[in-house]
């Protein structure tokens, strides 16, 4: 591929999600200065990459955008939906064609058709401002009540997003219960307030019931949390954006200065590393047998000289292996960063309002981990735009406020990741799945009856299980919460779910930072060896066989006063038994599953090894119960379990 | 009691719903004079808000215990201002 075009191709996506981040968040802060600059300045430099190419009308659309933003930078036209819609759409059509250019080195003739809609829509806005512009104020304009009231605040007020507010209450309104003022003590940051009468005041017949004011006021808080406190009365009310006073415009630096310290390496290069060091890993690991057959040879010093330096090995490695895996740390923001303009997309198409709030998106993991996160995250977010959020009136009817509000919230939390996705509509009810599981056949009757609330809920992880009353195109694919359960765990993670009917539905995600050097414990079960990771061995017990009790076709045994099942990993593998089971001692693994515990007998309980354990890829990927491969030192390759998969 | 007249001052106290409007328009009628002192109260209705736009008295002491009460007051002496010629 040309090289050029492959530069364009990068730089390109990175301006596309650029604009398009700003333009979102401008529609929540149309005073929001820096992001209006911001938008100019990628539209700007990607007009300016696409001119080294013949992209056909894609120079026209780009400086037609430019042009409204530079009119909305001027305060000519303001900043809403007007203006930010037609962007949007200009946006999202480059973004459909870096692939196609970037394979073929220009734009397809649907593209190019596509290109001309655009135009007018671009076009249109421009034309109805021109044309209006002499004689009186275009539509957009800011109306002068509000530029006047913005003349009221001092400097240091007006900076950031403001809205200007003209609130007539309605004559009656005092009848309705209504307090207008009280009203608008409750917009966010309410900054100034003016209050005039309607008409002028008589004394004589003055009725104190009739409401003949004019209330103006000034709130420096979100365009959509004020419109959300007038939202019962939007006819008495008029709200309009006001840019932010900010410092003038030709202080912006020149839209080519986008110096960075940080340095583009080919994630390839980044793997190739982290390859190395696992096999460092497992040929430091192939040290230890050396110091034993020195010892067993009778030479003890030098046994000692091989342990030593062993360790100053392992701690190389160690080192080596955090400083790799840091280099593959990128930002969730990768990830999350796409989400708020489908959430956009999907809410306008299924008519709700959806608010999508991101936190912690700079909390940072592994690179595999954070790309991989896109497609069950996707799948989480669809299902609560499409089956938790309530339409507006249900909403209403459910006295919650019209927007819906989903929150996608990382934080980190020691070696791994917590990501929620939360949701503040309808929840799941639990009779309903109890319902559909029988009707599915999961469960009898009775079976369901004893079944408590939470672990109902937990049918909806079962493969082949929907409640979906209808299947949309959004989520009821056919994808369910198994799939993405089982692509979360594939990353070593959890997922857990909670939810209260009428109030909403809430996933976590557990994840680990990187895949990273695990502790093994290695077991010996019909003369085969796997590995458990030591992190869900709680302690290893030698049980006498007479302490193992039948209870109905299982087995269990008492430690300290706890029952604790007993199952056999030969039967759990399906590898046929070496010996029979004779009243012998059992050498058992107690683990942590769910909530409670349980013992795991094996054969032999070997040595403890040191591994990079990466997921699996290929064949393996589908098998359940193995969490991945490694190598040991002597170049076997040991099966790793998951212990939690195979209980199941 | 909410609206309280004494020979000095016409005195809010504690949440002052819609319901005092006459009382206060009443008391501001027979009292022309007596300035109004609002720092007793904790919330004053739009309804009465009005009544003092119409009837001007001097308004003494803002309310100190809502958010909003002084901002409303500096709106009402802004708008007094404007409009002198009453």
């Amino acid at each position: 591929m040309d090289e050029l075009i492959e530069q364009f191709a990068i730089e390109a996506r990175e301006l596309v999600q650029q604009a398009s981040d700003d333009l979102l968040s401008l529609e929540a802060y149309p005073g929001d200065r820096e992001r209006l600059e911001s938008a100019f300045r990628a539209v700007h430099t990607l007009k300016g990459s696409v001119g080294l190419f013949d992209f056909g009308p894609m120079q026209d659309v780009l400086h037609h955008a430019e042009d409204l933003l530079s009119h909305a930078r001027a305060g000519t036209i303001a900043v809403d939906t007007t203006l930010i819609d037609p962007l949007l759409a200009v946006v999202e059509w480059v973004d459909g064609t870096i692939d196609g250019i970037a394979q073929t080195g220009r734009l397809s003739e649907t593209q190019k058709r596509q290109a001309t809609r655009l135009m007018g829509l671009v076009k249109a806005d421009m034309t109805s401002l021109e044309t209006d512009e002499p004689t009186s104020s275009p539509p957009t304009a800011i109306p002068d009540w509000a530029s006047s009231m913005r003349q009221l605040l001092s400097s240091n007020d007006s900076q950031g997003t403001l809205v200007a507010i003209r609130y007539e209450p309605h004559p009656e309104c005092f009848f309705n219960g209504d307090d207008p003022l009280a009203t608008l003590s409750r917009v966010p940051d309410l900054r100034h307030i003016a209050i005039s009468l309607k008409q002028p005041p008589s004394l004589r017949d003055f009725d104190p019931f009739r409401c003949n004011l004019i209330i103006e006021g000034i709130s420096g808080g979100p365009l959509q949390q004020v419109e959300s406190e007038f939202r019962l009365i939007p006819d008495q009310v008029k709200l309009v954006a006001l840019p932010g006073m900010v410092a003038q415009i030709n202080q912006r630096p020149p839209a080519t200065d986008r110096q960075t310290t940080v340095m583009r390496v080919d994630p390839g290069r980044i793997d190739a590393l982290v390859e190395i060091v696992g096999e460092l890993v497992t040929a430091k690991n192939g040290l230890l047998p050396l110091a034993d057959e020195a010892r067993g040879h009778g030479s003890a010093a030098l046994a000692r000289r091989i342990v030593a330096s062993h360790q100053e090995i392992e701690r190389l490695v160690a080192s080596l292996y955090s400083a790799v895996t840091k280099a593959r740390l990128i930002p969730l923001e990768q990830t999350f960063r796409r989400f708020p303009r489908l959430v956009r997309e999907t809410s306008m198409k299924l008519s709700k309002a959806v608010d999508l709030i991101i936190e912690g998106e700079t909390v940072e993991a592994d690179r595999e981990i954070v790309e991989n996160l896109f497609e069950p995250l996707l799948h989480l977010i669809r299902n609560s735009l499409d089956h938790g959020i309530e339409t507006e009136a249900e909403r209403r009817q459910a006295l919650k406020s019209t927007r819906g509000r989903i929150l996608l919230s990382a934080r980190q939390r020691g070696d791994r990741i917590e990501i929620e996705i939360a949701d503040d509509g309808r929840g799941m009810d639990p009779m309903r799945i109890k319902k559909a599981a029988i009707d599915r056949g999961f469960v009898s009757e009775d079976q369901a009856a004893l079944l408590s609330e939470n672990d109902a809920l937990h049918f909806v992880f079962a493969p082949g299980f929907s409640t979906a009353s209808t299947i949309s195109d959004l989520s009821g694919r056919g994808v369910g919460l198994d799939v993405v359960q089982r692509s979360i765990q594939r990353l070593g993670g959890t997922l857990e779910m909670n939810s209260s009917a009428g109030s909403g539905t809430s996933f976590t995600l557990k994840l680990p930072i990187s895949f990273s050097m695990s502790q093994l414990m290695v077991v010996e079960v019909g003369g085969e060896r796997y590995g458990i990771p030591i992190a869900d061995v709680v302690e290893t017990q030698k049980l006498p066989g007479s302490a193992v009790q039948f209870v109905r076709a299982g087995q269990a045994f008492i430690l300290r006063d706890r029952t604790i099942p007993l199952v056999h990993l030969d039967d759990l593998l399906l590898v046929p038994r070496k010996t029979e089971r004779s009243d012998a001692d059992l050498k058992v693994l107690i683990v942590r599953a769910g909530e409670g515990q349980i013992g795991i007998a094996v054969d032999v309980i070997a040595e403890r090894a040191e591994t990079l354990t990466r997921p699996l890829t290929g064949l393996l990927q589908g098998v359940p119960g193995i969490a991945g491969t490694t190598l040991l030192g002597d170049g076997r390759v040991l099966l790793v379990l998951s212990l939690e998969e195979l209980i199941q | 009691m909410t609206v309280t007249v004494s020979e000095t001052v016409i005195q809010l106290t504690g949440a002052c719903g819609v319901e005092e409007v006459e009382t206060l328009v009443e008391c501001l009628q027979e009292h022309p004079s007596l300035p109004v002192d609002l720092s007793a109260a904790t919330a004053i209705h739009t309804a009465l808000w009005q009544a003092l736009m119409v009837f001007r008295p001097k308004l003494t002491e803002a309310p100190t215990s809502f958010v909003i009460g002084e901002k409303v007051m500096g709106a009402l002496n802004a708008y007094f201002c404007e409009n002198t010629e009453l």
